[in-house]
C-alpha cells in the first residue's frame, strides 16, 4: 500500500519537525534524501488524503481551551446517524463518533467537548440534550491525565 | 499561563493545519501573514519553548496507514489504578490515557496492525492486572474529527 519512502517520509513527519528555515532539507538528509523528493512525497501523501491533518497540535490547556469532558450518549438505532451529524455541526465539539454498545455500556455514541470551563461544557451538553432529544448520556470529565504520545506507526521497519 | 499577542494568536491559527509543503515553509507563512520569515520562526520557537505548540509534524489516520483503533475503558478499583495504569501505558499503541469519573474510569485509546492484535493485547492486560471488565468500543462511523482551534 505505502512504499518505502512513503513509510520513511511518515516515520519523520509524525514527530517534530525542526523549527530552522529549510526543514525539509534537514529531514532529507535524515533520511538520505534530497530535499526536492521529501517535498514530492509529502505533496503526494496530503494529495492522497492520508495526512489527516499537518501543522502545529496545541496544548489546550495553554491555549485558553482549559476544560474538555467527552459525553457519551444513548440514542435511538434509527436516528443515531441524523444525531450524530448535527451534533458534529456543533464548533465546541471535536469528535464525534458512533460506537457499538456493550452489555455492560449502553451507549452508543461519543461527543468530546470543549469549553472555557466546566460549566460551559455542562451548558453545551444541556443545550444538545434539549436540542436533540436524547434523555440519557454520562459526562465523562478527565480526572488525571495518565498518558498523552503521539503514535508512532512503522517503527520497526526502519532501525 | 504564557501571554500570547494576536500575532501569536495568527500564527497558530495559521499553522494548525495545512503547514506549507515548500522549501522555506515559514517564509511562506511570513508572505501571508505579513511578517518576516526571522520573526515567524522567533515566533514559533518560543511558543514550542512555553509549551504552547506540543509538536509540528503530520497527523494520520491509522486506517489510511493500515492499522486499527479503538477506544478501551477498565472498571478499575482504586487500589488497582496505579499497576494497571502502568500495564497499559507500556503498551506503544496506547497514545491516550485518562482518568475519568465513572465507574469504568480508565479510558485509553489503542491502535495496532489488527484487530485480533488489540484482542490479544486486552486479554494480557487482563492477566496480569486481575481486571477482568475492560470495554473494547471501536468506532463504526466518524461523524467529526477536527484538532483546530481559533484562537
Amino acid at each position: 500500500m505505502l512504499t518505502d519512502l512513503e513509510k520513511k517520509v511518515i516515520s519523520v513527519i509524525q514527530g517534530d519537525i525542526p523549527v530552522i528555515r529549510r526543514p525539509y532539507r534537514d529531514i532529507g538528509e535524515m533520511i538520505g534524501e534530497e530535499e526536492q523528493i521529501v517535498l514530492s512525497v509529502l505533496r503526494s501523501l496530503a494529495e492522497k488524503g492520508l495526512i489527516r491533518r499537518y501543522g502545529a497540535t496545541l496544548r489546550h490547556q495553554k491555549s485558553g481551551f482549559t476544560a474538555n469532558v467527552m459525553v457519551a450518549w444513548q440514542v435511538d438505532e434509527d436516528r443515531i446517524h441524523e444525531v450524530g451529524r448535527e451534533m458534529a455541526e456543533h464548533e465546541a465539539i471535536s469528535h464525534c463518533y458512533r460506537r457499538n454498545p456493550d452489555e455492560k455500556w449502553p451507549y452508543n455514541l461519543y461527543t468530546m467537548i470543549h469549553a472555557h470551563d466546566r460549566d460551559s461544557c455542562h451548558d453545551i451538553a444541556e443545550a444538545l440534550v434539549q436540542k436533540e432529544g436524547v434523555q440519557h448520556y454520562t459526562m465523562l470529565f478527565s480526572e488525571k491525565e495518565l498518558k498523552k504520545t503521539s503514535m508512532v506507526y512503522f517503527e520497526d521497519e526502519f532501525e | 499561563m504564557s501571554s500570547i499577542d494576536d500575532t501569536d494568536r495568527r500564527i497558530l491559527n495559521r499553522i494548525q493545519s495545512d503547514f506549507p509543503i515548500t522549501e522555506s515553509p515559514f517564509a511562506a507563512i511570513g508572505d501571508e501573514l505579513g511578517l518576516s520569515e526571522n520573526e515567524v520562526i522567533a515566533r514559533v520557537r518560543r511558543l514550542r519553548k512555553n509549551g504552547i505548540i506540543r509538536r509540528i509534524g503530520g497527523n494520520f489516520s491509522p486506517e489510511k496507514l493500515g492499522y486499527v483503533s479503538t477506544l478501551c475503558a477498565g472498571r478499575v478499583p482504586p487500589e488497582k489504578l496505579e499497576h494497571f495504569a502502568e500495564v497499559v501505558n507500556s503498551y506503544p499503541g496506547v497514545t491516550h490515557n485518562y482518568l475519568r469519573a465513572n465507574t469504568f474510569n480508565v479510558w485509553f485509546t489503542f491502535i495496532a496492525p489488527s484487530r485480533e492484535s488489540i484482542t490479544e493485547s486486552l486479554a494480557e492486560i487482563s492477566e496480569k492486572t486481575g481486571i477482568s471488565d475492560i470495554l473494547n468500543l471501536p468506532a463504526t462511523d466518524v461523524y467529526k474529527i477536527r484538532a483546530h482551534f481559533n484562537l
